[in-house]
């Protein structure tokens, strides 16, 4: 078992020099004006209903975690460094046994510009199933497969704010990979993912810089986001090793544009995202400019029932002009669930969703359940259910994997 | 070639459109003779519909609940219409003896004119004053032939200090004056009396100013009932000429053909004919908007033509026989003609869910005239080709080259275009949130109108044209004199001049303290109301008496002395402004006049707020109500047009996909308004409904000819090339007819037919567009997936977007209208006290404790920044630290004036996201707390109204004394029936806050304790909520209060919310 894989080293490297720089320098200057130390731990089990559909799979898995944030804070807050390293282990996948640096990251603000220099985790979007513009961070699927686990990711940022909103530019250095499940791991695809030979259609690999701008703002009800990117993809593409039994993923240059939008009336949400990327290879490997978009609407019912309960609606529709080509599942998929929300002392809450792919008609069920048990600790149920998989799709490795998760967490 | 109708007719097989074609050839002469008797016996009782009624009332439906009071209101009071003469004399002096002298004459000549009633001037204003034997009334200017400089200036002492006079009948600057004639019309010829009337006033005016150096202009409600005759006259005149030659042009150009112009005229001219022979049946009279039928009938008669026409046209080289050219031409598409014209007559006969009977006549007159021009298209046209010497082209159409080059270039790029146009129609349709419902009848006339310059040369020079009346009740018989209920009249009076909206307050209260005065020996100390119901009655008594003949009170009194009217002259304002001024009289009178109200309520228990009427205030709320009436009708014509589409096409599927390229073509005609012009009259309810019937003609022609070609085996990219080179050019023909002929009708200067004609070409535009951009793709998009598809979700999805659009327009509309009727109150007075603290933050902890005493807890940090501007809130910051899994939450308000919901985003530490959510929830708990989310938001003093109770020691403590206020929420979602608060005298710090529910019940108690004074501003260290229906409580505790912290408003921005929640 490896606690720190080797390309964890080198991105801790980068976010402790970052680190260390800024506190030398503002060291010289005074002590922080705040100072915290907080983190978790989290204690998981997950039972899978189905025996496993590939050979080297185990059945059933339990793991532990943590993550902890130092934050220091100088200048009232105008200068702030935030260190969250994070670590699991898993007793079955040793992909899945592994560390990050989720930030490590000097923020400056003077007056409407903003710098920021290091690892961080930041996201855009608006929509709730699907988060399709939102691209700086590497996807993390080894911690959940909802893809809301995301990798820290070395930037420098500038951003500029004005009275209608935001203005801020990227520049990336180095480029994550994306983290798949081992050969002993569950929900993978029919052949593992080698996560250590990725190939990369740049000369720099992974260190190929990527640009980005982006705006975000408001007006009156609008929420608008748009960005634009150019650079290594996150997204990759796959080459099967037929020597090894292997995927090999493959990183394209790519350049997108995109979208973000949501309109709030009362209490009704109205979201969209789109974009339109070339560079990327879809399943066939070939080069395909595509659009894509998801879109719908969170409706809130508060208070259902004469109750302090509420229930939020949510409606949404994917789409991928590539169709079955498309890297992603959510290709032309509609989303329906459900939040359900107690308003209790304990801030329960339960989130049921499920996507339908509208060609295929499978069925992706997700549960999640969470609720605090006195002040510091929580319980949370997580369960994924696949129905109706087709053999051929990405998901259909997932058939036998519908599984119920068990997490219990301890905040300090 | 198969069609709609025919699948698998066609030439050479005898499918039953070709049965059908060769019946109407055979006996093209029968058809010929039914025609014309069709024609003959509908215009049988076309005299019936001439002239134009000159009425403003004609908008107003009898189920109209509006228009139910203000008839109500002129049997207790009187129904008058009037007419301004406003005098302008050349030397800008209204105080001369030549212009005085000139005011007696026109008074006196007034009085000749038919069905006059009453005339108001200057000169015979009613003075009263006191001599040694008491009251004395008479005319202000006894003999206004003679009057002396020096008299003349005694005259302007004596007017320009009575109420009644100055904005009324003399302009403060004392330049402009008017004579007020007032008319009781006896309706029994009621297109003749108004026109009489006018004809003398204007003969009159024209004497006047040969023989005086001044400039008369001539406004109020007979010139605005005689405008709505006259330019439904000129409309008519003006238009029809460019229409025929716009008809003239397309058809002669596409057609190339003389005699197949003149065929589509005689046809468009007998389906015009038709419908408005229809209208005569029907017993309508014109008016303004029907007398538009014929343009729209010959518009939509076009289409269906020049469709045979092309038909034939194809089958020229072939053939020389006329005969085989018909034939071809009705087997190939009188389906397609039939659905066309069916679908469209559907829409206008839709058109009778409105609420306004001039759009219910138009729907059934341009509904019927359509029928007619489909059995003329169908069997006299037939007889007309045939019998003609129209010359056969013999050379092939040409292939149409630009039709194949869209085609490819929309299979080509689809995935491309579709994206696009999904995010233009999304973007366009968004505009639809920026539609103002804009009825100012008398600005429904454009400027070129004289009574539109008059009427805005009056409102800006002396007086407002548009009149709210106030019929106030005072609780029973005889009850008018009761001392309580003038005074709250006369409070009410002063109230109403204080507004800005109004440019006048007519009301008896005036008068009588001006009769106060004189009975007390006009010393101007008495000018106030008597204190007695007596002396009131009195003094009313001995007024009436002395008046002249005409000059009864019987318009300012009801019969039974039970209400009295406050008649307020509005000055130029929007629908929305004179809907916002009545709402708060409502609420005013609610708030102040108690007698009032209750005398009120008890009449009117469904309307809880006083309502003003009058003609105006039917036009304000017209929209609202006949977007509401039009939504059902709407929906069915949905219905029923989908029904036939699926039936035709006997597809359910292609009938479901049919509804996105007919319903979005409007959603985006509508949001092209809403950026570029905003306001639109009530022209907008029946836009939809009309067009759906229209816009689906071109969207059937293309589905049928794509079936067609996917039937023929073609697959869904070349079904699509197929379609396009097939109808694309027809399609465009027709459109470019249609919006050609609408943009003739926009010329209207009428803004009601102008709206309806612009948002109608807009609307077919865009659908030509759709038809060729989104359909295409959709279509190949959906059969593409379809052989492995069980489920169309996408097209349900799509459809719901496409049906909530415009539902989403309505919504705030709607909100607006329940909120009059709801009643809530508007804020009057302010406390100031707390303003210009401009930043502070504090630490907060909230310990929650239910009934057995278990306690948990929630620390968090609250930043707030004050905003200058009154018509916003503060803006806010709430971050939370404990519990530990809750750490860094952050919460951020841009708080707004109620009703208007917060702006709020929420940081979500664990996904570093920045979240928009819906603020609309006032009533849930705030994280499990007693607190509501309305209790904790900010509070701002426009959010409630006030009222004072009493004074008494405060709650708490003791030595102090406390204001008792009652505040009512002035949001409808509120918790709250009121609020009763205790603020110490001194200080203005609040002790204790008694919460009521909308039950009435009390329901919590908010105590404030350890009070610090922080730079000047009090804070309490402690609120404690205690409910007592759950017995549940929650501390709020506060510490470290800092109103020293130097806080921006880029802290408080969206995406500086992560920096901030740390």
């Amino acid at each position: 078992m490896r606690l720190v894989a080797p390309r964890v080293r080198r991105a801790a490297a980068f976010g402790l020099v970052t680190a260390l720089a800024t506190t030398a320098v503002s060291a010289a200057d005074l002590s922080p004006t705040n100072f915290e130390f907080f983190g978790e731990l989290e204690l998981e089990g997950t039972v899978f209903f189905e025996d496993p559909q590939f050979a080297q799979q185990e059945r059933d898995g339990a793991s532990i975690a943590g993550q902890f944030t130092v934050l220091s804070e100088w200048m009232d807050g105008d200068l702030a460094l935030r260190f969250t390293p994070f670590a699991r282990a898993d007793i079955v996948d040793d992909e899945r046994t592994n560390g990050d640096i989720r930030e490590a990251k000097v923020d400056y603000i003077t007056g409407p510009w903003s710098i920021r220099v290091g690892v961080d985790t930041i996201f855009w979007g608006k929509t709730e199933a699907f988060h399709l513009v939102d691209i700086v961070n590497q996807t993390d699927l080894v911690e959940d497969i909802d893809a809301e686990d995301r990798l820290g990711q070395p930037m420098i940022r500038i951003g500029r704010l004005t009275n209608v909103g935001e203005f801020s530019a990227f520049y990336f250095p180095y480029q994550r990979i994306r983290r798949f499940p081992g050969p002993e791991g569950r929900l993978r695809f029919a052949l593992p993912v080698n996560t250590d030979n990725p190939i990369f259609e740049t000369d720099a690999e992974r260190f190929t810089p990527s640009f980005a701008l982006r705006y975000s703002g408001f007006v009156g009800p609008v929420d608008l986001g748009l960005h634009v990117f150019h650079g290594l993809g996150r997204d990759p593409s796959f080459i099967p090793d037929a020597e090894a039994d292997e995927l090999l993923a493959v990183y394209q240059r790519i350049t997108q544009g995109g979208v973000d939008l949501q309109f709030t009336s009362g209490a009704t949400l109205w979201k969209l995202e789109a974009l339109v990327r070339g560079g990327e290879k879809n399943t066939l490997f070939e080069d395909e400019l595509f659009g894509a978009f998801t879109g719908g609407i969170e409706h809130t019912l508060f208070g259902i029932l004469g109750t302090s309960y509420d229930l939020g609606l949510i409606a949404e529709y994917a789409f991928d002009s590539r169709g079955d080509e498309a890297l992603t599942n959510f290709q032309n998929d509609v989303i329906v669930g459900g939040r359900f929300t107690l308003n209790d002392v304990s801030d329960t809450e339960v989130l049921l969703t499920s996507a339908v792919d509208t060609q295929k008609g499978e069925v992706g069920l997700r549960l999640e359940a969470e609720r605090r048990i006195g002040s510091r600790f929580s319980a949370a149920v997580e369960g994924v259910g696949f129905l109706n998989q087709d053999a051929d799709s990405f998901a259909g490795s997932f058939a036998e994997d519908s599984f119920l998760r068990l997490k219990l967490k301890f905040f300090f | 070639m198969s069609d709609a109708a025919s699948p698998d007719g066609g030439p050479g097989q005898a499918g039953p459109a070709a049965r059908f074609a060769d019946a109407v050839v055979r006996y093209r002469w029968i058809f010929l003779a039914l025609s014309l008797a069709l024609v003959a016996v509908s215009v049988s009782k076309i005299g019936n519909i001439w002239p134009p009624d000159p009425s403003a009332r004609i908008f107003f439906a009898e189920e109209n609940p509006d228009r139910q009071a203000l008839d109500a209101y002129e049997a207790a009071f009187s129904k008058d219409d009037n007419l301004s003469v406003v005098i302008v004399p050349e030397d800008g002096a209204v105080f001369t003896p030549d212009t005085i002298a000139l005011i007696g004459e026109i008074t006196e000549e007034a009085w000749r004119l038919p069905f006059v009633r009453r005339v108001d001037s200057l000169t015979n204003f009613q003075h009263s004053f006191a001599d040694e034997e008491g009251l004395v009334v008479r005319d202000l200017v006894e003999e206004p032939a003679d009057v002396t400089p020096e008299e003349a200036a005694e005259i302007a002492r004596l007017a320009m200090e009575r109420l009644e006079i100055v904005d009324l009948l003399v302009a403060p600057a004392q330049d402009v004056t008017q004579v007020n004639i007032l008319f009781t019309l006896p309706e029994v010829k009621p297109t003749e009396e108004v026109p009489t009337i006018v004809r003398e006033v204007r003969a009159m005016v024209e004497r006047v100013e040969a023989e005086h150096p001044v400039e008369i202009r001539l406004t109020g409600g007979i010139m605005i009932n005689n405008q709505f005759a006259t330019s439904g006259q000129e409309d008519s005149q003006n238009l029809l000429g460019p229409m025929f030659l716009v008809i003239l042009l397309v058809v002669g150009l596409s057609l190339r053909s003389a005699f197949a112009t003149l065929a589509v005229l005689i046809l468009i001219t007998l389906s015009a004919a038709t419908g408005l022979g229809a209208a005569g049946w029907f017993g309508y009279r014109l008016n303004s908007v029907t007398v538009l039928a014929p343009l729209y009938i010959m518009t939509l008669a076009v289409a269906s033509a020049v469709h045979v026409f092309s038909a034939c046209r194809a089958a020229m080289p072939d053939t020389g026989d006329r005969k085989e050219w018909v034939r071809r031409a009705l087997s190939e598409h009188a389906g397609a003609i039939v659905i066309a014209c069916v679908t469209t007559a559907i829409g206008f006969y839709s058109l009778n869910f409105s609420i306004s009977p001039p759009f219910r006549q138009l729907g059934n007159t341009v509904g019927t005239g359509v029928l007619a021009a489909l059995f003329f298209t169908l069997f006299l046209l037939p007889g007309l080709i045939i019998t003609m010497p129209m010359r056969r082209q013999r050379s092939a159409e040409r292939e149409p080259r630009a039709m194949r080059a869209l085609a490819d270039f929309v299979v080509g790029r689809r995935r491309m275009i579709a994206p696009v146009m999904i995010g233009v129609v999304a973007l366009l349709a968004a505009g639809t949130s920026q539609l103002k419902l804009e009825d100012d009848f008398l600005r429904y006339f454009d400027e070129r109108y004289e009574f539109r310059q008059d009427t805005d040369f009056t409102e800006e020079r002396l007086t407002g044209v548009n009149v709210l009346y106030f019929a106030l009740p005072a609780g029973g018989d005889q009850a008018i004199n009761d001392p309580v209920f003038l005074k709250e009249t006369a409070a009410f009076a002063d109230w109403l001049r204080t507004q800005p909206e109004v440019a006048h307050v007519a009301t008896l209260t005036d008068t009588i303290k001006r009769l106060t005065m004189n009975m007390n020996g006009d010393d101007p100390a008495f000018f106030r109301l008597p204190d007695t119901e007596e002396a009131a009655a009195q003094y009313l008594f001995l007024y009436e008496l002395s008046l002249g003949y005409g000059r009864d009170l019987t318009d300012q009194i009801n019969i039974d002395r039970s209400a009295l009217r406050v008649s307020v002259a509005l000055g130029r304002q929007t629908t929305a402004e004179m809907r916002d001024v009545t709402l708060r009289a409502g609420q005013w009178l609610q708030q102040n006049a108690p007698t009032i109200q209750t005398a009120w309520e008890a009449e009117n228990p469904e309307r809880p707020l006083v309502t003003p009427t009058g003609v105006v205030h039917v036009f304000n709320l017209i929209s609202f109500r006949d977007v509401r009436a039009m939504l059902s009708g709407t929906a069915l014509a949905l219905v029923l047009i989908s029904g036939v589409i699926m039936l035709a096409l006997r597809s359910v599927r292609i009938g479901l996909i049919s509804l996105v390229p007919n319903l979005i073509p409007a959603a985006m005609a509508f949001g092209i308004w809403g950026y570029s012009v905003g306001a639109v009259t009530l022209a907008i309810a029946v836009v939809l409904a009309a067009t759906l019937g229209i816009v689906v003609d071109d969207t059937v022609h293309f589905l049928s000819k794509y079936q067609a070609g996917r039937r023929k085996g073609l697959s869904p990219e070349d079904s699509v090339r197929h379609a396009f080179t097939r109808v694309g050019n027809a399609l465009v023909i027709t459109s470019v007819g249609l919006v050609a002929g609408f943009c003739v009708l926009a010329l209207s200067g009428f803004a009601v037919n102008g709206d309806m004609a612009k948002l109608t070409a807009i609307t077919i535009t865009v659908a030509l567009i759709a038809d060729f951009l989104l359909l295409p793709c959709l279509l190949i998009f959906l059969d593409k997936r379809r052989e492995t598809m069980t489920l169309k979700p996408a097209t349900a999805a799509l459809l719901l977007a496409a049906i909530a659009v415009p539902a989403l327009t309505l919504a705030p509309e709607a909100r607006a209208d329940d909120a009059e009727a709801k009643g809530l109150a508007i804020a009057e007075a302010a406390d100031k006290r707390d303003l210009g603290f401009e930043a502070f933050t504090v630490d907060g902890e909230m310990i929650l404790r239910d009934k057995a005493g278990n306690e948990s807890r929630r620390v968090f940090e609250s930043l707030t920044l004050e905003r200058q501007d009154r018509a916003v809130g503060d803006l806010g910051i709430i971050v939370f630290t404990r519990p530990r899994d809750i750490r860094g939450t952050g919460l951020l308000t841009h708080a707004n004036i109620e009703p208007q919901d917060d702006d709020q985003w929420l940081y979500l530490p664990a996904v570093k996201r920045v979240k928009r959510i819906s603020s609309s929830n006032r009533t849930g708990k705030f994280v499990g707390s007693e607190f509501s989310y309305e209790d904790l938001g900010s509070q701002e003093v426009d959010d409630y109204t006030y009222k004072w109770l009493r004074d008494e020691p405060c709650p708490g403590a003791e030595e102090l004394t406390c204001h008792v206020v009652e505040s009512y929420p002035k949001n409808t979602k509120s918790g709250y029936s009121k609020r009763v608060g205790w603020t110490d005298v001194a200080e203005y710090r609040q002790y204790k806050v008694e919460f009521y529910n909308r039950r009435g019940d009390l329901e919590k108690i908010l105590t404030y304790s350890g009070y610090n004074e922080y730079d000047g501003y009090w804070r309490a260290d402690k609120l404690a909520m205690q409910n007592l229906q759950s017995g549940k409580e929650t501390d709020l505790l506060f510490t470290e209060y800092d109103f020293s912290a130097s806080l921006s408003d880029g802290d408080f921005d969206p995406n500086r919310l992560p920096q901030m929640a740390r």
